[in-house]
């Protein structure tokens, strides 16, 4: 079987004991939770951390509370929790919804909402074994200098691929993040970055340590859309969330992510302006699909049709849409 | 390394290294064979065993991340006194099992779901069983077996509540 | 054992004086023609009513929902695969992997991977130079490539360490030196370019066989014809993909002797080649097969591993395994061919078949296999269940450079039945035929011959075709529901077991010893292969219901060939059909033995002793004359001494009289119809299959579970290959060379999970066999046949598409919906059919 390769293991009883050993070796140092995404990277050798922190049973990251504010989870919450969590189902369903879309059972089992925030991003030139990427000559992402999706291209294009962070990006969320300095709050969107090496701005010495759901995010008409072959398993081949608030005058607010396209989950352009003052009629949805359409390029990393994958980009935008109108989609 | 773990019923200790996977210690250090590695990267369920009853995946999990740790129920720790669980009978009776490489996982799977829903639909069956891929059946049989476990667990209970 | 540096040609240490004087086995040790067998040994016993029929009116085992002999051992985790054989001081074995398509080997330096400490042995092409191959005529294969790599991850070293970690670690310090070649990637790259020869022991360029057969006069039944349809269709490659990745642990002992445990399915050629390629006559290679976790052919032939298993542990003196991780189980494939096929298909307007002709070019990576089997099977196999007065075809099949393609369930004749029933719906439409009631035109028969010469025993096409069109509710449905849901209909029939042995030989192609003592118990022993299919239960149920035993006093112990009779293995469908007629006279040349002494003791005829549940009676008199089974076993043992007996079998002469004209032919052909529903999302081209309804003439159910199983496992299998599975390679691009693999893993070699797999019913025909045990033929791979055609029959009839690609997958189909106006097509379809009153002659003629 493939093997892992050596690491030291250490496992912080305190989550200052944690920071402390991340910024021992800044770099050298893998944090794992669940370790769904961590071990086949690991057994693919597309890290190779001189010593694996694991946080996994670290207790006072493991939490939700209702606030005033909103709701605060932890980030070992596991995405099985989160998917049947009544209080997610009822105040923020999309995002129960995307964690029980997230691969198989067994993996919502041991997968963290932090763990899936943090997923590192994929491609079919990348997520593959040691000897595969031998034979392509490897990547830029590792170990290699070229881009095979962009033979042109300098920086990486691998794709975002996680479920929950699309929905997050839409319910307008912020995570909390911790290192040896401090915690600072930014909201999600400016969690993540379009580099595909490293899509996020954790730095090395940090972990997040929250995700909060503003008390104003309850109760939006919400939708998440997730293409894939299969019917378990597969990652997002795209995925589209989407979250508004109707008011009498119509539409008040309006956030459309589409992702699973490139490093960063794309919240697409205009569509509040399209939305706005307005119900959700066939024009209204049919105008943000377009626009849906035009402002999004799925590339090759993703291993499924681009072509196709941008022709289903307005389709399960609609659906999202109707999801959200509580039509059946 | 020595890593304690609690399989079965029974407080274990195997020789680990860090880069040790659960399923490595279950199979070559404790000689609990019967779960098995199909796929090397948690794509197949062929490995699944529960952890303080639900199911996960042992070849992507860590030994060390289980020391003195959860319940870890094996397919070797699901009989008791050696009469086979219902889940095992009824595979057994229906042809749910055929090269039966891919069945302790789906055991461990069906048996995490029997544990929360006493009468799954054969929908919530199917979607407990997505996470393990078997490559024989169809998946037919399978259903139909932890269907008649799950009636046969049920009846089981009723006798021994009116008893 | 000390780290130890090999060189070219070394066998290991000698171990003793006798073993350099016997010499390894090359070839068949009986030349063909030489040593007849006896007309009375070909002759198969002659039982009091046949072999047909229950040893006493009716059945108490077989045709019962038994459970398997290894079931529980299964379900509760005891079952031991090769994996889970540890041996003391076993060493990891891991095989370097060529990262070019096609490359010369110019040089090997393994001396830093050898430095590591606990790195025991690296071994070479050069440590195991004889070409081996399934087929005696087309060996090219080496367990190691010595000059050339000929796709990406063909190997070309393997090292034997402490552990798999360790082994992983040498081989990223082993030094290849390549000369990079043009890599051919495809069918057409193939014969364009012969220049860019990928196997040296093709004789003409790329051509790995072609076969050029022509039955009756096809362009004149063409001429005649009312209508003719054309067209060309393409089959995807795919892999098997058991769930067990392939494993090998190999013991060579102190006295020269081998022992290799291998997840395989053919135990007895895999023998032969060990000894071929090692150098080790097989009366020193003992080849022992653990249970199997699924095989589906993708274990029918030797690999790498166990020859590199086995020579390293003969270089170090240590047990070697080597277990194949899930991308190296892709790199060995041996999966379904890539076939583009050309049919023009004859029909007179009443709807019968006038003339079929076929043109089919198969891709084959870059070895023979099963290939010389393949390029016949591609056309051999369509004569059946239709008439064809004239048929033709030519098939070539050509090297590639890419994993060598092999039998997948349905071996060769899965691809041509796809595009000829798809052929057939066309035809249907054009004459505004329903599609059943054209299949039933076309019936063959039963005790018949096809035109190639395939004799036909039992069918039971139509009992299938009505039971689907029963049980699906055809005829409400047919070009009757809305757009968007349709049903499809095909049909197909499949060989139990081959006539002939892949090695020409004339011994028996199955063997059973049956062992009964006075305990009372039974033991059978056959080199029979199981792999989840139940070909252990089929031997012990055949017992049981001779020997009226308890199936839990059975043991079979199978595919050892220490201790078990040859059987040629699991392949071709042929282990129930054959191994059970082994078992059936094995087991009633016992039980005669034991009716005798029994007549003879309570002054009755034989024929009314009766042996069931564990009782021994006479059914002249039950009440008195009564012994258990035990008792019984005891007293013929005293009567005629030590009880045991043999059964083999072997295939009557069969098949047409040409050059090629045995390939294809079986003592016995299933025969299999499905209908399908599905539904088709037409704003994202995803299909879902919402039922498949599946009919199969198996001649008898032996065991009504197992089949069912088989039915269920080979129509899921058939709908996996219509809709997600492909085996495709990364074309060249700038910045890396052609061949990678798309996806070597179980993530994105997209194989159906629960929530994918449409609902599956099985309804079992039995016309039951003449010649089969209890009339029993194939059932394992037939049922895979129609799920493809059906399919896309179905598709047209939900959407107006025509589906001659595989697979249909939703980009594929969206990108057919937005061709022309498939909703006209589809809207004309069923005018049509409804106008000229198609459904009215449901009936037939």
């Amino acid at each position: 079987m493939l093997t892992l390769p050596r690491f030291e293991w250490a496992e912080p009883h305190t989550l200052e004991e944690a920071l402390a050993l991340l910024s021992d070796r800044p770099g050298e140092t893998l944090v794992v939770a669940g370790g769904t995404d961590a071990v086949p990277n690991l057994k693919h050798r597309l890290h190779e951390p001189s010593r694996v922190v694991h946080i996994g049973r670290l207790g006072e990251l493991r939490f939700m509370r209702e606030v005033r504010q909103g709701l605060e989870l932890g980030p070992l919450v596991t995405l099985a929790e989160l998917s049947r969590d009544p209080v997610v189902s009822r105040d923020f369903p999309s995002l129960g919804k995307a964690a029980a879309l997230v691969a198989g059972p067994q993996l919502r089992n041991m997968g963290t909402l932090g763990g899936n925030l943090c997923l590192d991003t994929r491609c079919t030139y990348y997520n593959q074994t040691y000897f595969w990427r031998e034979a392509l000559g490897f990547c830029l992402k590792k170990d290699g200098v070229h881009c095979h999706v962009v033979p042109q291209g300098r920086r990486c294009v691998a794709a975002h691929s996680s479920d929950v962070s699309p929905v997050l990006i839409s319910l307008g969320a912020e995570v909390e993040i911790a290192g040896r300095g401090g915690r600072r709050r930014i909201p999600i969107d400016q969690f993540f970055v379009a580099d595909g090496v490293h899509n996020n701005v954790l730095r090395p010495d940090e972990l997040v340590v929250r995700v909060s759901l503003p008390a104003g995010s309850r109760g939006l008409r919400t939708g998440y859309q997730k293409l894939r072959p299969r019917a378990a398993i597969d990652f997002p081949m795209l995925s589209v969330a989407f979250a508004a608030r109707l008011g009498r005058e119509g539409c008040e607010a309006a956030t459309l992510v589409v992702s699973a396209l490139a490093a960063k989950p794309k919240v697409v352009a205009g569509v509040e302006d399209l939305l706005r003052g307005k119900s959700f009629d066939e024009s209204a949805i049919e105008a943000v699909a377009q626009a849906a359409y035009r402002q999004c390029r799925p590339q090759t990393s993703v291993p499924y049709d681009p072509d196709y994958r941008h022709e289903m980009v307005p389709v399960f935008v609609r659906r999202a849409m109707r999801e959200a109108l509580g039509e059946a989609a | 390394m020595v890593c304690r773990l609690r399989v079965n019923g029974d407080l274990r200790e195997c020789a680990v290294v860090p880069h040790s996977t659960l399923l490595e210690a279950l199979r070559y250090g404790l000689g609990l064979t019967g779960s098995k590695q199909g796929c090397d990267k948690g794509d197949c369920g062929a490995c699944t065993v529960a952890v303080d009853g639900e199911a996960v995946l042992s070849c992507i999990s860590l030994a060390l991340a289980f020391h003195d740790g959860p319940e870890i129920t094996t397919i070797e720790g699901v009989a008791e006194r050696g009469v086979p669980h219902p889940l095992q009978d009824a595979l057994d009776v229906t042809g749910g099992a055929q090269c039966g490489f891919c069945t302790p996982g789906i055991l461990m799977s069906a048996w995490a779901l029997l544990r929360r829903n006493q009468s799954p639909t054969r929908a919530e069956i199917a979607h407990a069983l997505s996470g393990n891929l078997c490559r024989c059946t169809g998946y037919t049989k399978i259903f139909e077996a932890v269907e008649m476990a799950a009636g046969r667990m049920r009846e089981r209970r009723a006798a021994a509540a009116g008893r | 054992m000390s780290r130890r540096p090999t060189v070219p040609g070394d066998v290991g240490p000698p171990r003793s004086g006798v073993e350099a004087t016997l010499p390894a086995d090359s070839e068949a040790v009986i030349p063909p023609g030489r040593m007849m067998p006896s007309e009375e040994r070909l002759k198969p016993p002659d039982w009091p009513g046949g072999r047909t029929e229950a040893p006493h009116r009716t059945f108490t085992v077989i045709g019962k929902r038994n459970r398997k002999v290894e079931g529980l051992a299964k379900v509760t985790g005891q079952a031991i695969y090769a994996d889970d054989i540890r041996l003391p001081r076993m060493l990891h074995g891991k095989l370097l992997r060529s990262i070019h398509a096609h490359a010369r080997i110019q040089s090997i330096d393994a001396s830093e991977a050898l430095a590591l400490p606990g790195v025991h042995a690296v071994i070479t092409g050069r440590d195991l130079p004889e070409y081996y191959g399934i087929i005696p005529w087309t060996q090219d294969e080496q367990a190691l490539c010595e000059h050339k790599a000929r796709y990406v991850g063909d190997a070309i070293a393997a090292v034997a360490a402490d552990s798999e970690w360790l082994a992983e670690e040498a081989l990223r310090k082993v030094r290849v030196e390549y000369e990079p070649l043009p890599a051919v990637m495809d069918i057409d790259a193939a014969l364009e370019h012969p220049e860019w020869k990928v196997n040296e022991k093709a004789r003409d360029g790329n051509l790995s066989k072609h076969v050029h057969l022509e039955f009756g006069e096809v362009e004149p039944g063409l001429e005649r014809s009312d209508v003719v349809v054309e067209g060309e269709y393409w089959y995807e490659g795919s892999t098997h993909t058991p769930i067990e990745p392939h494993c090998a642990v190999a013991d060579y002992d102190p006295t020269g002797f081998l022992t290799l445990w291998s997840s395989t399915q053919v135990a007895h050629y895999l023998h032969r080649d060990l000894s071929r390629v090692l150098g080790l006559p097989t009366q020193r290679i003992r080849v022992i097969q653990p249970v199997v976790g699924g095989a589906f052919g993708g274990k029918s032939e030797p690999f790498s591993l166990e020859f590199c298993a086995a020579k390293l542990s003969m270089v170090t003196g240590r047990p070697v395994k080597i277990l194949y991780t899930r991308e190296e189980v892709f790199y060995a494939h041996r999966g379904r061919h890539p076939m583009r096929m050309h049919y023009r298909t004859g029909m007179r307007r009443d709807g019968t078949l006038t003339a079929v002709d076929a043109k089919i070019h198969i891709d084959g990576g870059a070895y023979s296999s099963f290939g010389l089997v393949t390029t016949y099977y591609s056309g051999q196999l369509l004569t059946a269940p239709y008439a064809m007065p004239a048929y033709r075809f030519d098939s070539t099949r050509v090297f590639t450079n890419k994993p060598c393609c092999g039998p997948k369930r349905g071996h060769g004749s899965v691809q041509p039945r796809f595009a000829f029933e798809c052929q057939l719906d066309k035809l249907a439409e054009a004459i505004a035929l329903d599609p059943i009631e054209l299949r039933r035109r076309n019936f063959i028969g039963e005790q018949t011959r096809t035109v190639n010469g395939l004799r036909v025993t039992s069918n039971g096409f139509l009992e299938c075709l009505d039971a689907v069109e029963r049980a699906s509710g055809w005829g409400t449905k047919f070009r009757r529901l809305s757009y968007g849901r349709g049903v499809g209909v095909a049909g197909s029939m499949y060989i139990s077991g081959t006539n002939y042995c892949i090695y020409p030989n004339e011994m028996p192609q199955s063997g059973v010893q049956l062992k009964l003592d006075r305990s009372g118990r039974a033991t059978v022993f056959c080199g029979a292969s199981d792999i989840g299919q139940g070909s252990d239960s089929i031997l012990a149920y055949i017992v049981a219901e001779e020997l009226g035993l308890d199936l839990r006093d059975i043991r079979v112990v199978a595919a050892d060939t220490d201790l078990t009779p040859v059987d040629l293995g699991s392949y071709s469908s042929r282990e129930t059909f054959m191994v059970g007629n082994a078992c059936l006279d094995a087991a009633r040349k016992l039980r005669l033995l034991i009716a005798e002494t029994l007549a003879a003791q309570w002054g009755c005829g034989a024929a009314e002793i009766v042996l069931a549940g564990g009782v021994a009676c006479s059914t002249g008199d039950p009440e008195r004359r009564q012994m258990s089974v035990k008792e019984a076993f005891q007293r013929t043992e005293a009567r005629v001494g030590t009880l045991g007996s043999v059964g083999w079998y072997q295939s009557p002469k069969l098949g047409g009289d040409y050059r090629g004209g045995t390939i294809g032919a079986s003592p016995a052909y299933s025969f299999t119809a499905q209908v399908v529903e599905v539904e088709c999302e037409v704003d994202t081209g995803r299909v879902e299959v919402k039922k498949i309804w599946i009919a199969h003439d198996c001649g008898r159910a032996l065991s009504p579970v197992a089949v069912e199983g088989q039915m269920e496992g080979s129509a899921y299998m058939g709908f996996a290959e219509a809709l997600m599975e492909e085996q495709v390679f990364k074309p060249a691009a700038p910045h890396h060379g052609p061949g990678l693999h798309d996806g070597p893993s179980l993530l994105d070699y997209r194989i159906p999970t629960s929530l994918d797999t449409p609902e599956l019913e099985s309804i079992i025909v039995e016309s039951v066999d003449p010649e089969g045990p209890y009339g029993a033929k194939e059932a394992g791979e037939g049922p895979l046949h129609p799920s493809i055609p059906a399919i896309a029959n179905a598709i047209y009839d939900a959407v107006g598409i025509r589906c001659d690609r595989l697979p249909f997958s939703p980009p594929r189909i969206l990108s057919s919906l937005r061709q022309g106006d498939p909703k006209r097509r589809w809207e004309q379809a069923r005018s049509e059919f409804f106008a000229t009153g198609a459904t009215a002659s449901a009936a037939g003629p």
